[in-house]
């Protein structure tokens, strides 16, 4: 009997559970085809999927703290009242198709940030676009997402920093011409975003006819001893786009500490001045820093009252940038609707248009005319001074 | 030549951690024969009570007391914090379940893991953390000393392999030199039969796990002065110190030495000569081999079961 | 014997009790002694009638609910949230036959899941360019499955317990090493990588039933054809199990369970009904992982992880090992509380909800309760009332959502502006309570409770919510220890007799 009893209490608390789920989400026919339009005066909501959870954790809760700082900071200077949702991604695909369905399904659900990772945008796209969702991605730099005869994303797709297939030749280009460089090894960390970003850049050292060494690890692997000794002693660059700069740190330590007189090249994943100060080595990224930009030190003091003892990496703003984006999208689209949402679909309409002047990376911000991504994206090489400071080198 | 060495400190560096990893799972599975799925993550949590003491001292780059009081302040809070750490999940997760069927203590300790895990990660973040030990009193512990033919022995390599070796030692005379030790070497043998010569045998058990998480704690520090550490490292630190302890014979002491020692020299050897990319396979195939054809390892004894 | 002499069973009547293995007494007397608790009357006959139900009864009923949902609720969303826990109960009964009948431990479960999964992305996509049809290619990754699984299981002969687990997690561990680095495979991309198989460039084709292609979404919604497809399998898989379950299979399985070495005694060819485990087990998984791969196009390595594992097994042990009704509440009830929990306005609910019944449970309506919640509630109105007192800063109330609960718990929980290290104070302190109150009992407990039920409020409102990513897993956790310690049978399983 109480076994039974136990089964029908569980199956009464299942209903109401799903009961609550059903009505904390009106049902609602699925699509742009909404029988109501949206009054731009209620909150709208805008979903960031990211991984927040995970070995790539650190990178979602990032960009999670700083698009949540800029719908607090923007949504009354867009007019807008903005309600901004986390959905954790865990690094998952499947994951993210999964809360894209969740996005899709609430209508009052106008944009979305993200996803962070190229994988998650392959798994995603098609579902966003069919449903009419414009998707903004501060990070995914895939270059097949946009760029090739397969493209993996759909034009309702945008990114706000430029993909791997400019990142890595400039690398690869300042790595040859300016360094002067005869040897690279490259390190990947066996996940896409270094995947990605070794293969274009070693593609391009190899055709400028510089030696390379390719090798691999974990990503969970910190201690990088036995690979720095593996590097010759004659390599000028070890190549590292890690996406967390302490690696990075600790990857140059050992190879002073091994006596090995290669530096190391950073991608923008290990651009953070508190972390990785290693003097002698380099670090591109699409910005220079931005704390020294005018007008971002007001965003910036900001952003660390707002999450006491953080630091300011290098995903954090485009996420901040991507909001802010999106945020101009809705009100563009609003105000050609006189204050009315029609359907999602007007604001993938609006995106591709919005121009933002005092971007938070440095400049003016709009998208190129060809593909969703920025307008002449270009890659800042730095170098680290003995101070520990980044100095722009090229 | 010069690289072989630097490959045999690598592996000796690594492998102390490793083998203080292990001794913790030895010790708990001689007496419980129990596998501590949480002890992986009791060298991380040690690693963050490092990371708070210094940070409590001053930080890296100016600590309030000379290097050598630092480390040794880090290390032994890391080593009380860890093991009261241990004695609760011992008291709380592992006691209720002595007398159940091996399994059930088994799957508690995966959600203690899980658990430490992520609480780790709600209070302190997902991010890496840097000690930052490079800026230690200008990089001394990196920059300093003694050579071996062209390869430098860095300072705080010694420092570590040496005082792992001391640990070891002073566990090993502990267990071996000492009353309590006595009861735990007759505890992990028979455990009725030291019940019934009159052997506190929660005491035992609890001090099994004092020492086992304290020389994690320690490990986790050590670990952390080379190499960032996350929420994360635990799980992959677990499982590498859990081969070292079968390698060298679970439930003994100088085998979870030996074996830590091995799989630091294999794991180093590996990425050295073979190929980065594959470490982990060759690690992981070298347990499985292990388990299957000497499942008692090096020094273990076989296990004779009693109907 | 008269009804008066029969051994009263050893059943324990409160959660706090742990139900450890009833020494000494007749296994059919404790596992039959429910019967004795019946309640007379109108509803004990309805009881009574329920309890005749045949399984397959019960079964019907399930599956025309669930295939009822997509009337009910026209959201795409909550419609793929019934087919990841349709997903989610055929994994639960994979590991069931492994776990809840072999009785061995097995934790590369996962891996076979991605075995599935990765075999059916080679076989219809373009990574190798094969497009078998689908009537061709699940069977055929059934089979690999059921042959990994075999493979995998030959250590048991050697091996048990401890042991077998961590050699099936190692092997694990190998799945996720070469499925990641697979693109350098002897110089061959045979798994793509770490960007794994899918996207355009090898895109993994969905279902191809009967010549036509099944498409994964309409408009960017949930194709609820796939919710069918995948409760047709869920059924079929749980006839077949259970009819394996009902042979001579079956009751080897439980008596290898029970006690290997009698049963190897027995002349039980106990090595085959490992690997049969094991092969089972594994067939229901690449199974699952078919449908995976399907339905989202792709598959990628990332998936495949050890808080995956811990999910499965956590649904396995909640809905009790070694019964498949079990395994299927315990999959529903952690996939919806998982769910529910990625949102804070949601989440809330759910907390104060289970605390409530909670609370009910163990004191069913008695003084103590009454002490307790009204004590509770007292207490929160009166440190608010101070707090907000010493500074307004401390009392900003909860940042999302408006509904009735926010504005009641508005003047009921402290939640400051700044919390600073009070984050891991609190958090720390109220796992100590906690663990503190398992040691104490009677008055005691109920003067602890109070204090305790407002600090777990304040933690939760001000830490856990603000990283539900991290709390579901923590919640997982607690659940996999508690649920070990208090009632290791878990919701529906069958409690274990240790005979002497």
């Amino acid at each position: 009997m109480k076994k039974f009893s136990r089964l029908l209490a569980l199956l009464c608390i299942a209903a109401l559970a799903s009961a609550a789920a059903a009505t904390a989400r009106p049902s609602s026919p699925s699509g742009s085809s909404a029988a109501s339009a949206l009054n731009c005066k209620s909150t709208l909501k805008i979903a960031f999927l990211t991984p927040l959870t995970g070995d790539a954790g650190f990178l979602g809760t990032e960009q999670m703290s700083w698009a949540k700082y800029a719908v607090k900071t923007l949504q009354g200077k867009y007019g807008l009242k903005i309600q901004l949702l986390g959905g954790d991604t865990q690094l998952d695909a499947s994951l993210a198709s999964s809360l894209a369905q969740k996005y899709v399904a609430d209508p009052k659900v106008v944009a979305i940030l993200g996803p962070s990772t190229s994988g998650a945008v392959a798994a995603t796209s098609q579902t966003l676009y069919a449903a009419g969702l414009a998707h903004i991605s501060p990070s995914a730099t895939r270059t097949s997402l946009t760029k090739g005869t397969n493209r993996e994303a759909t034009p309702g797709f945008f990114r706000v920093v430029p993909d791997d297939s400019v990142q890595g030749p400039t690398d690869a280009r300042f790595m040859a011409k300016n360094l002067k460089a005869k040897k690279v090894v490259l390190i990947d960390a066996q996940e896409p975003y270094s995947v990605g970003l070794a293969d274009a850049t070693q593609a391009t050292l190899k055709s400028l006819g510089v030696t390379t060494i390719r090798e691999s690890v974990n990503v969970s692997q910190s201690d990088f001893s036995s690979i720095v000794t593996k590097v010759p002693s004659d390599t000028d660059i070890v190549f590292a786009p890690f996406q967390q700069p302490p690696k990075a740190q600790t990857l140059a330590q050992q190879l002073i500490e091994q006596g090995k007189k290669a530096k190391v090249f950073g991608g923008d994943g290990t651009n953070d001045s508190d972390k990785f100060k290693v003097p002698g080595s380099y670090v591109s990224n699409f910005a220079g820093p931005i704390d020294s930009i005018p007008y971002d030190k007001a965003i910036i003091a900001g952003w660390k009252k707002d999450n006491p003892g953080a630091t300011l990496g290098s995903f954090g703003p485009p996420a901040y940038g991507a909001a802010q984006v999106a945020m101009a999208a809705i009100s563009k689209a609003c105000a050609a609707g006189h204050g009315k949402l029609a359907s999602r679909k007007a604001v993938i309409k609006q995106v591709k248009s919005v121009q933002i002047k005092n971007w938070i990376l440095g400049g003016s911000f709009r998208f190129s005319s060809k593909t969703n991504d920025p307008f002449n994206g270009r890659f800042t090489i730095f170098q680290i001074q003995s101070d520990g400071k980044y100095k722009v080198v090229a | 030549m010069d690289d072989f060495i630097q490959y045999t400190i690598n592996a000796l560096t690594l492998g102390s951690v490793y083998a203080l990893i292990a001794l913790g799972y030895s010790l708990v599975y001689g007496i419980l024969k129990l596998l501590n799925f949480a002890h992986g993550d009791v060298f991380m949590v040690g690693a963050y009570i490092g990371f708070g003491m210094l940070n409590l001292l001053g930080g890296a780059t100016s600590p309030v007391v000379p290097v050598w009081l630092l480390l040794t302040i880090m290390v032994a809070t890391a080593m009380a914090g860890c093991a009261v750490i241990g004695v609760a999940i011992e008291r709380f997760a592992y006691r209720p379940l002595r007398d159940a069927p091996r399994i059930a203590p088994l799957i508690s300790a995966l959600g203690v893991s899980f658990f430490l895990t992520y609480s780790m990660q709600l209070l302190f973040g997902a991010e890496q953390r840097d000690y930052n030990a490079f800026s230690l009193d200008n990089g001394v512990l990196f920059l300093k000393g003694f050579d071996i033919g062209n390869v430098r022995v860095p300072l705080l390599r010694i420092v570590i392999i040496s005082s792992a070796f001391v640990l070891m030692i002073a566990l090993w005379l502990l267990v071996n030199r000492t009353r309590t030790g006595k009861a735990m070497r007759a505890t992990s043998f028979d455990r009725e039969a030291a019940a019934m010569m009159g052997i506190d045998i929660d005491r035992v058990i609890r001090f099994a796990f004092v020492l086992g998480s304290a020389l994690a704690g320690a490990a986790g520090v050590m670990f952390a002065l080379r190499a960032p550490a996350s929420v994360t490292i635990g799980f992959v630190a677990g499982l590498k110190g859990f081969t070292a302890a079968v390698i060298g014979g679970i439930g003994s002491i100088p085998g979870a030495m030996v074996g830590g020692l091995m799989l630091g020299f294999a794991e180093s050897f590996t990425q050295g000569y073979v190929s980065t990319r594959w470490s982990d396979l060759a690690v992981f195939t070298i347990l499985i081999l292990f388990m299957l054809f000497r499942p008692q390892g090096l020094f273990g004894r076989a296990d004779i079961r009693k109907v | 014997m008269t009804d008066a002499e029969l051994p009263t069973p050893n059943v324990p009547d409160s959660l706090t009790e742990p139900a450890g293995p009833a020494v000494g007494q007749d296994e059919w007397v404790a596992r039959h002694a429910e019967r004795r608790l019946l309640r007379g009357g109108r509803l004990g006959a309805v009881e009574e009638r329920l309890r005749a139900a045949p399984w397959w009864a019960w079964l019907t009923v399930f599956v025309c609910l669930a295939a009822l949902l997509p009337v009910g609720f026209s959201s795409g969303y909550v419609r793929r949230v019934a087919f990841d826990t349709v997903l989610y109960m055929l994994l639960a009964l994979g590991l069931n036959v492994v776990v809840g009948w072999g009785g061995l431990l097995d934790l590369g479960y996962i891996a076979f899941y991605g075995l599935g999964a990765y075999c059916y992305a080679l076989l219809s996509s373009n990574q190798f360019d094969v497009h078998l049809p689908t009537v061709a290619t699940l069977p055929i990754v059934v089979v690999v499955g059921a042959v990994a699984g075999w493979l995998i299981g030959l250590p048991s002969w050697r091996l048990s317990g401890d042991y077998l687990a961590i050699v099936t997690l190692f092997f694990f561990q190998i799945f996720i090493v070469v499925v990641t680095n697979g693109d350098h495979l002897f110089g061959h991309n045979v798994t793509g990588g770490s960007n794994g198989i899918g996207g355009v460039d090898a895109n993994v084709r969905p279902f191809n039933l009967f010549g036509h292609d099944l498409p994964v979404a309409h408009s960017g919604s949930f194709n609820v054809a796939y919710l069918y497809v995948v409760l047709a399998f869920f059924a079929v898989v749980f006839v077949l199990l259970r009819f394996v379950n009902e042979s001579r299979i079956g009751r080897a399985w439980r008596s290898l369970r029970e006690d290997p070495l009698a049963a190897e005694l027995m002349g039980m060819p106990v090595n085959w009904l490992k690997l049969l485990a094991f092969s089972f087990g594994a067939a229901v998984a690449a199974l699952s992982g078919t449908i995976f791969a399907a339905l989202n196009a792709g598959v990628f390595p990332t998936t495949f992880a050890f808080p995956l594992l811990i999910t499965v097994y956590t649904m396995v042990i909640l809905g009790g090992s070694g019964s498949q009704a079990g395994v299927i509440v315990g999959a529903i009830v952690v996939n919806v509380l998982l769910e529910l929990l990625r949102d804070a306005g949601n989440a809330r609910y759910v907390f104060y909800a289970l605390i409530v019944l909670a609370l009910f449970g163990v004191y069913r309506l008695s003084v103590r309760l009454a002490v307790v919640l009204g004590g509770t509630i007292a207490l929160g109105f009166v440190v608010h009332g101070i707090a907000s007192a010493i500074a307004k800063s401390n009392v900003d109330g909860p940042a999302n959502g408006e509904n009735w609960l926010i504005d009641g718990l508005r003047h009921w929980v402290i939640v400051p502006r700044d919390l600073g290290p009070w984050k891991q104070i609190t958090y720390v302190a109220l796992i100590g309570v906690i663990l503190l109150l398992t040691l104490v009992r009677g008055w005691w407990r109920v003067a602890l409770l109070v204090p305790t039920l407002y600090l777990a409020a304040f933690v939760w409102e001000n830490v856990m919510l603000t990283a539900p990513e991290a709390t579901r897993f923590i919640i997982l956790g607690a659940i996999l220890v508690s649920v070990m310690i208090a009632r290791p049978s878990g919701i529906l399983g069958e409690r274990r007799v240790e005979i002497v």
